[in-house]
């Protein structure tokens, strides 16, 4: 039997929720994705905090919050902490993405789902992979190799491939076949029958994607004409995902037309984030590479684009029509939240949606049709303690304070009382012995350090009070203390290191005024108001997403014709609807599981491996067939001297088999091919092909089918005895070959 | 069909042999080092690494010798990084030659590639008068090369292969090439040791079967990275204290990155020789400022966490020199200039005007060809040649302070142990070096397994892999697991190097390929009646069977149960049947058999007793033409008693039974060739076997 698939669906399936799956590999549990959403709702997580801790490894595909944004919860409450597996862009931008909306929540409320170091620390420990890399996992996954493969739709955004005994699986969800400027297409269509392919339905029902200049001159006009009249332009987005893209249209645009107004990015990391983009260019799509190689023209020198990081930078920008791309997309939080707020009620600007918000979000909400006239926003912001309220929680803090300190110094006596206890048995005391080992000063240290805080306090005990004695349990042997050598190793003091640690950590790196934010300890309070804004602005959403339609997910899955499907990741509309079409045209196996609902894909292909004998394989013929030879072969099972089965030639003659004709005759191709020949040949109706005066050939039983999931072909010639119908079935013999 | 596949079974026999041979020919750096390029060829795949020039060589004499190969032959060809002596002929191997494979390198070597070359290009003109290529040839190659990412697995025409960081210089690679199985490890230029911006080399994770590594710096063991880098700080502080000029001969790009971020370095600790100038005269080293600044990714983490901050590689106290007109010759500066050998330009002219005098100080850094100027000081010879061809004598002092990133013995002993591969071919290292290498890695290796190899230009070693093939059988043949002796039938599909075995009606679900079925129908004018047909056929089909069709109601015959022929009307009758060889025989005799009868009612009988005399005169000549046939594959065959045939070779007698096809013999191989030999012919003449009908 193959190899033991099962896919269990953790949060997004039959709705747009953040993807989380698990698959299960011959027992090695996977992760793969670990998304959540805007409103970071816990309760999307349960499926995912009851296995969590079974998980053997994650693997993340998209640098975005749907895809990643549950990790630094997950590693800190949930009790995950398997190994994480990422492409060098999806581990930087996703940890910016973080960052990004960590600190926009913390502007606004009491966020502590997870903190910054939460976030260091999930990421911390990401094994980073590059595209097709194939790594072979270690330990429990001996034997299980994973890949990374482009996707399109993010920077560094990957298709996975997990592959045992020579079995794909294949995980491949928010994918875009189509090149952008800063992406290639997916590689996707490279695979070819995998034993399981788990893709998205998300686009299923979607077909109206527009070309992507005309798309691209309707952007820029829409956004023209405000700026034209004087309005301001926003276009919530995401922290490093799909905004490249939209940056690299507007640069380009703007160089093109050399408009003088400005453009700002506005984001608590954008500076980060495009120093790293910036050296991130291998993985960028093939043009701008080039334009690199050759020119040394980097893409994302971005000439039009201001980079902000707070919002007191744009409010100083001159006043004037100017183009915000701010984050979260969502509008739920982030800078574009206060932006939209401003500006909504101005009919002049313009806020322009690049994809479909999050389900249950103000910019799902705006982008509904019609749009509302008023939206109801509640607006929080963090304001310092002052008066009353400020000496009220210095008193509670000095409290606490206080308390601790009490605690901290009973824990103390407690062990200082229990070391007395220790001493008691030793028949020196007070003999201070100074060659006391590093781990007892280590260990015993603090005691020390309290006692002198806090002085003489007598004990509750009736212990007398005395200096601190550590015994000095040192072992001898015949030539004198055992030591332990490392003790005296001397620290190698690595001029490396030394001359080296100039920078600061790599992970810590934050704007300054996110620095601020995060020393920036002086108390404070959020405050919240309801306000409802008046929406008069114009509300445009465009297709930016960067995701491919259902006509080519159609054809997509087609071409990869899994033996087996399982759809996650859309509304139950066009899950159903996908699931029918596959159903009926590509492949019988098709699985959209529900939340939890453990789906079995192991594949009842039988297999077992042979060695070919020398002696075998002398005797056969290969016949070339596009990049595939092939060749018939009879044999005889025997083994090898490693007790392996090896095929031996038969020792006797081969019982006769049925011939087979292998090839694909396609009837344009051997149209084409006859009148190379000089055959008069045209096509007849219902297919046929009339081949000379008298002969035809078609094709005959199911047709419709595509992709190679059809069955062998039929082919009829017939016609009446003449020279030319053996003429024509040797031209048609020619095609084939035969086994 | 059968003799053709005779011959060319005999054909086959030494092929398959050639098949596990693998040939490893350096065609530039075996023994020597320069125009690295070494060439591999194993079961038809053939692969180039490096495409190198010999620095101290020009025009066509510093190519590697393409004339060994075919170029149009080479699948892949992989350069490991950007140095001249790795990749300068490649604009001339792709535009010059007849070469059509594949092209790889790391992007950041791409994106130096270019600079350096067309640099290279514009410098040699002075000197070169034949140039092996143009700026133009450079900027066509740019669309011809393709990139590949550390670790990123590649595959063409069946070889799979991936790279590993190699330190030596930024985007340098080591390739790791799979070939059925069958793993190479090129390291190209590498170095273990991590410094300022590069990472160390990386270990790869599975052990090679050959290694083919270089050997540049012999048994010599480097100083520790400190001492290097202060006794290199030293020199130059002393000498310009005492008022010299320090000139540091390095190549454009790679060490010289290293060797300024240390005099950057150094000169922001020591304020007092701020006012010395310092000048990197290469125009080069701007443009390739973006490159470094791109590609952090391929540098140690030290250059990552300083990118975060600033850019390390916007240098504070070095000044750019563009030509030798721009530099006013004043005081005590330091200069580091291109080229690295002091062949000629700016770093020859300013050697020519310093060298006579004993304040100033020349600073080798790294490695140095053998016969460039810069490999004769080292020496300390009492005089040099100018370039306008005058003597001069040699005052300055010359340091040689290797900073050369490539692995010294320890590194590469420590390297092939961990590695362990079987086979060890040196090239990229000086003859005498590379013995001495050799010699001592022979001592690292006593237990007689490891082969060390040291061959010169153009001289091939061969090596045999005996991998097993290994196959997979999927689908409904893998339903039940077989015992010994059981028989497995079915296509054997092969795709680069793996096998399948599978059914036939389920080629499609497993591979790209489909299978078909071809019916035929074929109408014969025919008026008479038809059992006349039926009865004709009778006589000569062991199988006919009647029936009547259901639709028309017309009577059918199943001949042989593969054609059916009916009465399609008073005047036609129609054969059907699906396509395959014997089918297709069969029909053919009865379309014969048919037009017969319309022809020559009459003549049944006479027909007859021809043919009884005919088969008589078919069992003779059948007998005659194996009896040949075996004469023409084995020489001695006679007809020995009790019917059979003996048959002797070298000296080995078989005795073969013309009715079953026994043979018997002591010798194996002769007996098993007999044997197929004899079912071929058998089956070429007497091509439906009986079995088919039953």
């Amino acid at each position: 039997m193959g190899t033991s698939v099962q896919v269990t669906p953790l949060c997004g399936v039959y709705n747009e929720n953040p993807l989380s799956y698990l698959v299960s590999v011959d027992g090695f549990n996977f992760l793969i994705d670990c998304g959540w959403n805007d409103l970071f709702d816990t309760s999307l997580l349960e499926p995912l905090s009851r296995v969590a801790s079974t998980i053997d490894a994650v693997l993340l595909s998209h640098p975005d919050t749907l895809h990643l944004g549950a990790l630094p919860y997950a590693m800190k409450q949930l009790g995950l902490s398997a190994p994480v597996y990422a492409t060098e862009p999806v581990h930087r931008l996703g940890l910016l993405t973080m960052y990004d909306q960590f600190l926009s929540r913390k502007q606004v409320s009491d966020f502590d789902l997870f903190t910054l170091d939460d976030i260091d620390n999930a990421f911390q420990n990401v094994i980073r992979l590059t595209y097709s890399q194939n790594y072979h996992l270690p330990g429990k996954g001996e034997g299980i190799v994973i890949a990374p493969h482009v996707a399109g739709h993010m920077l560094g955004g990957s298709i996975w491939r997990i592959t045992k005994d020579g079995e794909d699986v294949i995980y491949a969800v928010d994918y875009n076949h189509r090149k952008e400027r800063h992406l290639n297409g997916t590689v996707l269509q490279s695979f070819v029958r995998p034993a399981v392919l788990i893709t998205d339905a998300y686009h299923a029902l979607y077909t109206n994607q527009t070309a992507r200049q005309q798309r691209d001159k309707e952007f820029l006009d829409t956004i023209s004409k405000h700026l034209e009249v004087g309005g301001n332009v926003l276009l919530p987005v995401d922290t490093a995902g799909r905004v490249l893209e939209l940056l690299l249209i507007l640069e380009q645009h703007w160089s093109q037309r050399g408009f003088s107004f400005p453009i700002y990015f506005l984001t608590y990391v954008s500076s980060s984030t495009i120093d790293y983009v910036k050296s991130f260019l291998e993985w960028m799509s093939d043009s701008i590479s080039k334009s690199f190689e050759t020119s040394r023209d980097n893409a994302f020198l971005l000439r039009h684009v201001t980079l902000l990081i707070n919002k007191t930078d744009l409010d100083n920008a001159p006043p004037g029509p100017k183009v915000v791309l701010a984050s979260m997309g969502s509008l739920e939080a982030g800078f574009a939240r206060d932006i939209f707020v401003e500006w909504a009620n101005d009919p002049r600007n313009l806020v322009l949606f690049t994809e479909t918000g999050q389900f249950g979000t103000l910019a799902r909400m705006l982008q509904s049709s019609p749009p509302p006239k008023f939206v109801k926003v509640t607006m929080s912001k963090r304001v310092p303690l002052a008066g009353e309220e400020l000496i009220a929680y210095e008193e509670e803090q000095n409290r606490l304070k206080r308390e601790e300190a009490l605690r901290a110094s009973l824990v103390k006596e407690e062990e200082i009382k229990a070391s007395h206890g220790s001493d008691d048995n030793s028949s020196e005391p007070m003999v201070i012995d100074t060659k006391t080992t590093h781990d007892a000063v280590g260990s015993h240290g603090p005691a020390y350090k309290d006692i002198l805080i806090d002085g003489f306090v007598p004990p509750s005990s009736s212990v007398a009070p005395m200096f601190p004695f550590f015994d000095n349990a040192c072992e001898w042997d015949e030539f004198g203390e055992v030591i332990n050598p490392d003790d005296y190793v001397i620290k190698d003091e690595d001029m490396d290191r030394g001359a080296m640690h100039t920078g600061g950590d790599v992970d810590g790196r934050l704007d300054e005024a996110t620095a601020s934010l995060m020393l920036d300890t002086r108390p404070s309070k959020v405050i919240s108001n309801e306000l409802i804004v008046t929406v008069s602005c114009s509300l445009v959403k465009m297709d930016y997403e960067g995701r491919s339609d259902g006509r080519s997910i159609k054809s997509m899955i087609a071409h990869v014709s899994p033996l087996k499907l399982v759809l996650v990741h859309a509304i139950a509309e066009a899950t159903e609807h996908l699931k029918q079409h596959c159903l009926n045209n590509i492949c019988p196996h098709v699985y959209a599981p529900q939340i939890e609902e453990t789906v079995d894909v192991t594949s009842d292909l039988c297999a077992y491996k042979v060695q070919l004998s020398e002696k075998l394989m002398s005797n056969v013929i290969f016949k070339k067939l596009g990049d595939s030879e092939v060749a018939w072969v009879d044999s005889e099972v025997g083994k090898t001297e490693s007790d392996m089965r090896s095929l031996q030639p038969m020792a006797g003659a081969a019982s006769p088999h049925k011939p087979v004709l292998v090839g694909d005759l396609k009837i344009a191709d051997f149209k084409q091919f006859l009148s190379s020949k000089g055959v008069q040949v045209e096509f007849a109706g219902g297919g046929a092909l009339r081949c000379g005066e008298y002969v035809t050939l078609r094709k005959v039983g199911p047709t419709g089918q595509k992709g190679g999931a059809s069955g062998p072909q039929q082919i009829l010639i017939e016609g009446p005895l003449c020279e030319d119908y053996y003429k024509i079935r040797d031209y048609l013999y020619s095609q084939f070959y035969l086994l | 069909m059968a003799s053709s596949s005779t011959s060319l079974k005999r054909r086959e026999q030494p092929t398959t042999r050639d098949g596990d041979q693998l040939i490893v020919t350096p065609l530039g750096a075996g023994s020597e080092v320069g125009r690295s390029c070494v060439y591999m060829s194993f079961r038809g795949k053939n692969i180039l690494f490096d495409c190198g020039i010999h620095p101290a060589y020009s025009g066509m004499a510093a190519l590697p010798y393409f004339d060994e190969i075919d170029p149009s032959t080479i699948d892949v060809l992989l350069i490991t990084h950007f140095h001249i002596d790795h990749a300068a002929s490649l604009p001339y191997f792709l535009e010059k030659t007849t070469f059509n494979g594949r092209v790889f390198m790391t992007h950041a070597t791409k994106a130096i590639y270019k600079l350096l070359l067309t640099d290279y290009v514009k410098v040699s003109k002075v000197s070169v008068e034949d140039m092996l290529f143009d700026e133009q040839d450079i900027n066509k190659s740019m669309d011809k090369i393709e990139v590949i990412d550390f670790h990123q697995t590649v595959e063409v025409n069946g070889i799979k292969f991936w790279c590993y960081t190699a330190g030596h210089v930024l985007g340098a690679a080591m390739f790791m090439v799979d070939i059925a199985g069958v793993r190479i490890l090129y390291t190209g230029d590498y170095s273990r040791e991590e410094d300022r911006h590069l990472r160390a080399a990386e270990l790869p994770q599975f052990s090679p079967d050959i290694c083919i590594i270089e050997s540049t710096s012999g048994v010599q063991l480097h100083q520790s990275r400190h001492i290097r880098e202060k006794r290199f700080t030293d020199v130059i502080h002393s000498t310009v204290a005492q008022g010299g000029r320090v000139l540091i001969p390095a190549f454009a790009l790679g060490r010289a990155q290293e060797l300024l971020l240390i005099l950057d370095e150094y000169w922001a600790n020591h304020p007092d020789l701020n006012n010395i100038p310092i000048y990197y005269a290469s125009p080069l080293a701007k443009k390739c400022m973006a490159v470094y600044q791109t590609y952090i990714l391929s540098m140690n983490d030290r250059i990552r966490n300083q990118f975060a901050n600033s850019n390390p590689f916007v240098f504070k106290h070095i000044l750019p020199l563009n030509s030798i007109d721009d530099f006013s010759d004043v005081g005590p500066c330091v200069v580091m200039a291109t080229p690295g050998g002091l062949q000629s330009g700016l770093s020859r002219q300013l050697f020519d005007s310093w060298c006579s005098d004993k304040k100033n100080a020349c600073i080798i850094p790294g490695y140095m060809v053998e016969g460039t100027l810069a490999k004769t000081i080292i020496n300390e010879p009492k005089e040099v040649t100018l370039m306008n061809g005058l003597t001069a004598p040699l005052n300055m002092q010359v340091h040689y302070i290797s900073f050369s990133a490539h692995a010294d013995y320890a590194q590469t002993s420590t390297f092939l142990k961990e590695l362990m591969p079987p086979n060890i071919i040196l090239v990229h290292g000086e003859a005498n070096e590379m013995m001495r290498l050799k010699q001592k890695l022979f001592t690292e290796f006593p237990d007689g397994n490891t082969r060390i190899m040291t061959p010169k230009n153009c001289e091939s070693v061969e090596m045999y892999f005996n991998s097993e093939k290994l196959a997979k059988t999927i689908g409904r043949l893998a339903e039940k697991t077989p015992d010994v002796g059981d028989s497995v039938s079915g296509i054997l599909v092969k795709k680069g190097f793996t096998y399948q075995i599978m059914a036939p009606d389920e080629l499609h679900v497993f591979s790209q390929l489909s299978t078909a079925t071809v019916t035929q129908r074929i109408t014969i004018p025919f008026a008479g009646a038809f059992g006349v047909i039926k009865h004709r056929l009778e006589k000569i089909f062991e199988s006919v069977e009647s029936s009547t069709d259901e639709e028309s109601g017309l009577p059918a015959l199943k001949v042989h149960e593969r054609v059916t022929v009916k009465q399609e009307s008073e005047k036609h009758i129609s054969l059907q049947w699906s396509s395959d060889p014997i089918s297709d025989m069969v029909s053919d005799s009865i379309v014969a058999l048919v037009l017969n009868i319309s022809r020559e009612v009459p003549k049944i009988v006479v027909e007859e007793e021809d043919a009884v005399k005919s088969e008589e005169e078919n069992g003779k000549k059948v007998e005659k033409v194996i009896y040949a046939l075996l004469v023409s594959l084995f020489g001695d065959v006679k007809l020995g008693e009790n019917g059979k045939l003996v048959i002797r070779v070298d000296g080995n007698v078989a005795q073969l039974d013309k009715e079953s096809g026994e043979v018997e013999s002591e010798h194996s191989g002769l007996k098993e060739r007999i044997r197929v030999a004899f079912e071929r012919i058998r089956s070429a003449v007497k091509p439906i076997p009986l079995s088919a009908s039953s």
